[in-house]
């Protein structure tokens, strides 16, 4: 039966071409997966071990236990006096101000090793430094203009930038350029090295330089262990506790362990989307064998004739899974080394991770391929067992049509219907109590049980779709009655694009209503869009120019300057008032709100039911009204501010803030700009900016670039299922063979033929995907819910652009799909067409 | 089924003799159907066919006559009476047994599809055996291949072959495993005349030549002229039987039934 099998696959390897694509997409996705962590891994350890990078042995600080310099002194000592170590290299730091060129700023400055071997860096031009002299990392050396034989002045560690800081300084010379540092501690900081002395010189003893390790550089020929068992005991009797000897990759490893906090984030995740389209993968290929199954009916009767028993088919059908699997499986692991070999060389290029590793860990081969293998051969078993029910007389009629089997497994429709109900139940009981543990489950229990009563619901909506089909005349209506020709196969069809249509569907939707139920909730949490609190920079108030100058930026509708109407004891706290003009009101988040002259509005909370607010006149008591906002300063009205005067100005802690309201239609990135752009005009920091309109940006830019990433993961399921449609129409148009060519000899032109198949596939296509975002929407607003109800108010919001853009492209997608088979079968003159038999 | 009749090693059929017929019925009933779709296709047919004999089966669409000879070569189940191919009774076998025995005991020739389109001509004729997982006869295989004129053809595909020598295959392949009997269902209708008649005359030979039984379903009676013996059936009941036929009688016999 090998044979049999093997010449099948030979004979029709197009028709496994398909099903060896979306195995190859799904595998090379897992794969991909597995290597991203030991990937970021192997990159981490090359930043982090940048530092000892000539280092053979490394003595380390133990946690939380610095290296005390005369410990550490004695210790290399008495590692330099062990037998098999050639050099020792005290590596020491400090962080120094440094002026040059008219520019200053601060950098961390390492000491030189004794022995040039063992320096933490690559000399790129120049020579190491001598008395007298630093070297330079390069991009510094580049952004400061220093070249060989330049002056560069090193402040004492713990100085400033400040003038009389650097003059207690030192003057010092370029002597060489280095690589560098990839090392995470130091990475983009400008780095020196000089001698020893020039350190010491440099850290003045309330300040002294940290030593950071040890390194030690072997003799030749000494062996590792050896060495590092005699140095952990010297180092011991030295009297360095605490201290760890390793060596350079033990020691890489346990500060990469450190680093990552020895867990990794990205992958389970990753995972996650990559089992998904293992999945629907699955389907397709299951899909694709019972067509071919259906489709060998005559030859599988006829080996059932002459003698093959049912083990025998089973294993022929098995026997093609696997090879296609195998090849298939093979061909994705070797895209995924070739993919992420392409994306690591370009990062290696990228100037900010030039240390990017490729690490393929042992396992992810034979595990990507392994599943790849076992994922095709499980889901050929159903149609395996669907080739040994075919009856040795099949081959004895001679003209009639091979069909799938359409038993509905009522066993299948109940646990369907039943986990359908149980998980529908548990997701509404997790959307209520707004917890979304309970609610996954019910989610996922329900999805898999919708899954399984698919061939239930999918045929009829089909039907039901195709029934506006027949306004195009024969062909549509033969497209309509075509399209549920064989139910089971376009449920499975369906299913396959229904599944990764359904989770994108959900996380739009999700993210959006998330996003809606933010902005509400942000609405209340800030009293205005933008609030900057002074002073600005140079230390002077935020004033009334402030203000216009605001109100002309692009995107502020409004802006005005709030400022302090007196003080009052708020827990206990001297809390300045702040006085809003009539005309300030339109700043407000909240319109609703109503400021009388009797009446001070406070936070959400503030628990008093009066406020005694007093001024540089006099002071008055004021009924308390509370906002919805947490972050509200007492507000009273102009009136009540000059009944009891306002301080004086300047007042450190009553600075007058400025509001602003911004235009509604600004998008994240525009309101990121206006920011920075009103920072640098206003001569503020960033961070001074801050309101419901800058949460909002930030939290919808975090939200927008979730979603890019996993609609991204998810299109990969998406790529699948749709591969699975063309699969499926061009086996159905390559068993319609006879029938389309007595539609072309009864007169159907090639046109309509096409437009037919066409018709079909945007059928399927186009109803699984409107399932999916029916779905979708409705897992997604319930799992928002469950997500976000214990804290704000969840209200479904549609993403109507998005999911009509999901629509379009199934529908395209699945036009696409038809497209080759479509040409294939019109190609077909209608006298070969009934000749083959 | 714990205790098999049947043997593990093909027959050689010749040294057999005449003493039991290569397959016989007896009673045999077979229906189709229920209620208003209730056909009756057998009724208590009782027929025995000799071994070494060229045998075919005539008469009318739904005589019965296919039904038949599915049911003698296993591939149908009997309602009631036996059905026995080469001394065993096989009425009562089970799916596995009944696998076996076509592999092992039974050749088939049909009238189209008799062949793997995947594999070439030889791995077609050695199918039987390969599944069985035999050792191939091969001077056995010479002589038959040499003797239906594939030598040239064995590393062709079915679908480089004409009609003809698709056929030719097949009768190789029932040949090659020595069965008890080769069953043809109208194994030339589908060829033009003068292949068909190719066809037919290498059936007669292999039953002369090579003491082959073959049962042969038909209605064109010049294919039924190249038989020993022509059994006549109608409405799923023996009405004649005619020993050493040609053209002219068995018309003439047929020309009878529609009375």
């Amino acid at each position: 039966m090998l044979t049999v099998a093997l010449a099948e696959v030979k004979a029709h390897a197009r028709r496994f071409v398909a099903v060896g694509i979306a195995v190859m997409v799904a595998v090379g996705f897992l794969t991909a997966t597995l290597m991203v962590n030991a990937s970021s891994e192997a990159s981490l350890a090359n930043t982090v071990g940048a530092g000892f990078r000539n280092a053979d042995l490394v003595i380390a600080p133990g946690p939380d236990e610095p290296l005390e310099p005369a410990a550490a002194e004695s210790a290399a000592a008495a590692s330099a006096a062990t037998g098999g170590v050639a050099q020792t290299y005290l590596q020491r730091q400090a962080y120094i101000a440094f002026g040059a060129a008219g520019t200053a700023g601060f950098g961390v400055l390492q000491n030189l090793s004794k022995d040039t071997a063992l320096n933490p860096a690559e000399l790129l031009r120049g020579s190491w430094p001598a008395a007298g002299e630093v070297a330079v990392d390069e991009a510094t050396a580049k952004r400061l203009q220093l070249a060989e034989g330049a002056t560069l002045r090193l402040a004492p560690a713990g100085g400033s930038v400040a003038a009389e800081s650097l003059a207690a300084g030192r003057d010092l010379t370029v002597s060489g350029i280095i690589e560098p540092s990839n090392d995470p501690l130091t990475m983009g900081q400008p780095q020196f090295l000089a001698p020893d002395a020039i350190l010491d010189g440099l850290s003045p003893a309330e300040s002294p330089a940290a030593v950071l390790n040890i390194q030690l550089g072997l003799a030749d020929g000494a062996d590792a262990g050896t060495v590092r068992d005699a140095v952990g005991a010297a180092v011991s009797a030295a009297g360095l506790r605490g201290a760890t000897v390793n060596t350079a990759a033990e020691h890489t490893k346990e500060r990469v362990a450190g680093l990552t906090g020895g867990s990794d984030p990205i992958t389970p995740v990753l995972l996650a989307f990559a089992l998904v389209a293992i999945f629907v993968c699955g389907l397709v290929v299951a899909n694709t064998f019972s067509v071919l199954v259906a489709q060998r009916t005559r030859d599988l009767a006829l080996l059932r004739c002459i003698g093959a028993d049912r083990k025998q088919i089973r294993r022929s059908v098995l026997v093609e899974a696997l090879l296609v699997g195998t090849l298939s499986s093979v061909a994705g692991v070797v895209v995924a080394m070739a993919l992420m070999a392409g994306l690591v060389g370009w990062l290696r290029q990228q100037p900010d991770t030039a240390f990017a590793a490729l690490a393929i860990p042992p396992f992810a081969v034979p595990l990507g391929a392994g599943a790849g293998i076992l994922m095709t051969v499980l889901a050929a078993l159903a149609p395996a067992r669907a080739a040994t029910a075919v009856a040795p007389l099949a081959a004895l009629r001679p003209f009639e049509e091979a069909r799938a089997g359409n038993r509905k497994g009522r066993a299948r429709l109940w646990i369907g219907l039943v986990l359908t109900a149980a998980g529908a139940v548990v997701l509404g009981l997790g959307a209520a109590r707004a917890s979304l543990l309970v609610a996954l489950p019910g989610g996922l229990l329900s999805f898999i049980g919708l899954l399984m009563c698919a061939s239930v619901f999918v045929p009829p909506l089909v039907s039901a779709a195709g029934a506006p089909a027949r306004a195009f005349g024969v062909p549509g209506r033969l497209a309509a009655v075509n399209a549920v020709r064989n139910p089971g196969r376009t449920s499975a069809t369906a299913t396959a694009l229904l599944i990764g249509v359904t989770l994108v569907a959900m996380m739009m939707t999700g993210a959006q209503t998330a996003r809606t139920a933010f902005d509400s909730e942000l609405a209340t949490q800030y009293p205005v869009d933008v609030s900057i609190a002074g002073p600005a920079m140079d230390g002077t108030a935020l004033d009334a120019r402030d203000a216009a100058a605001a109100a002309e930026y692009d995107g502020v509708a409004a802006a005005g300057l709030v400022t302090p109407a007196g003080f009052a004891e708020v827990d206990g706290m001297r809390t300045g008032v702040y006085r809003l003009l009539p005309e300030q009101k339109r700043l407000l988040q909240d319109q609703t709100l109503v400021l009388d002259d009797e009446s001070v509005l406070m936070a959400e909370g503030s628990g008093v039911a009066t406020l005694t607010v007093t001024g540089s006149r006099g002071e008055k008591e004021l009924t308390v009204v509370e906002t919805g906002s947490m972050a509200f300063p007492p507000l009273v009205s102009a009136a009540v501010a000059d009944e009891v005067g306002a301080p004086a100005a300047g007042s450190p802690d009553a600075l007058p803030q400025l509001w602003l309201a911004v235009d509604r239609d600004l998008d994240a990135a525009a309101l990121m700009q206006l920011r920075a752009d009103l920072a640098a005009g206003l001569g503020v920091e960033e961070y001074q900016l801050s309101g419901a309109a800058i949460e909002r940006a930030a939290f919808n830019q975090v939200i927008d670039v979730l979603l890019l990433v996993v609609t991204g993961l998810l299109a990969v399921a998406v790529l699948i299922a749709l591969v699975g449609v063309a699969n499926t129409l061009s086996l159905s148009v390559l068993e319609r063979t006879r029938e389309s060519a007595l539609l072309r000899a009864l007169g159907l032109t090639r046109r309509q033929l096409r437009g037919m198949l066409a018709l079909e596939a945007v059928l399927v296509a186009g109803v699984a995907a409107l399932i999916g975002i029916a779905l979708g929407v409705l897992y997604g607003w319930l799992g928002a819910q469950s997500a976000l109800g214990a804290f704000a108010t969840v209200a479904p919001d549609v993403p109507w652009l998005q999911l009509g853009s999901v629509l379009a492209v199934a529908v395209i997608a699945g036009l696409l799909a038809s497209v080759l088979p479509a040409r294939r079968a019109a190609r077909l003159s209608p006298v070969e067409g009934l000749a083959t038999a | 089924m714990t205790t098999r009749t049947e043997q593990s090693s093909p027959l050689p059929v010749p040294s057999e003799g005449h003493a039991a017929p290569a397959a016989a019925t007896d009673a045999l009933c077979k229906t189709y159907g229920s209620g208003d779709t209730r056909v009756q296709a057998l009724k208590e047919v009782t027929v025995a066919f000799e071994s070494g004999k060229f045998t075919a089966i005539m008469g009318p669409s739904g005589s019965g006559k296919s039904t038949l000879m599915h049911c003698l070569a296993g591939l149908d189940s009997a309602d009631s009476g036996s059905i026995r191919v080469g001394g065993t009774d096989i009425t009562a076998l089970g799916d596995a047994q009944l696998t076996r025995l076509r592999r092992e005991r039974v050749g088939f020739v049909f009238q189209a599809f008799n062949l793997v389109p995947t594999l070439t001509a030889e791995q077609n004729i050695t199918l039987p055996i390969a599944l069985g997982g035999g050792k191939v006869d091969t001077e056995w295989l010479d002589y038959i291949v040499a003797s239906l004129g594939l030598a040239e053809r064995l590393k062709h595909r079915p679908h480089e072959l004409s009609g003809g020598q698709q056929q030719r295959v097949a009768v190789a392949r029932a040949l090659l495993t020595r069965p008890d009997v080769v069953f043809g269902d109208e194994p030339t209708g589908n060829l033009d005349s003068r292949s068909g008649a190719e066809v037919l005359a290498l059936l007669r030979r292999s039953s002369q030549e090579m003491g082959q039984s073959i049962i042969m379903v038909t209605h064109d009676p010049v294919a039924a002229s190249y038989a020993d013996r022509v059994v006549l059936m109608n409405d799923g009941r023996l009405v004649g039987d005619l020993a050493s036929p040609d053209t002219d009688s068995v018309l003439s016999a047929l020309a009878g039934l529609g009375a």
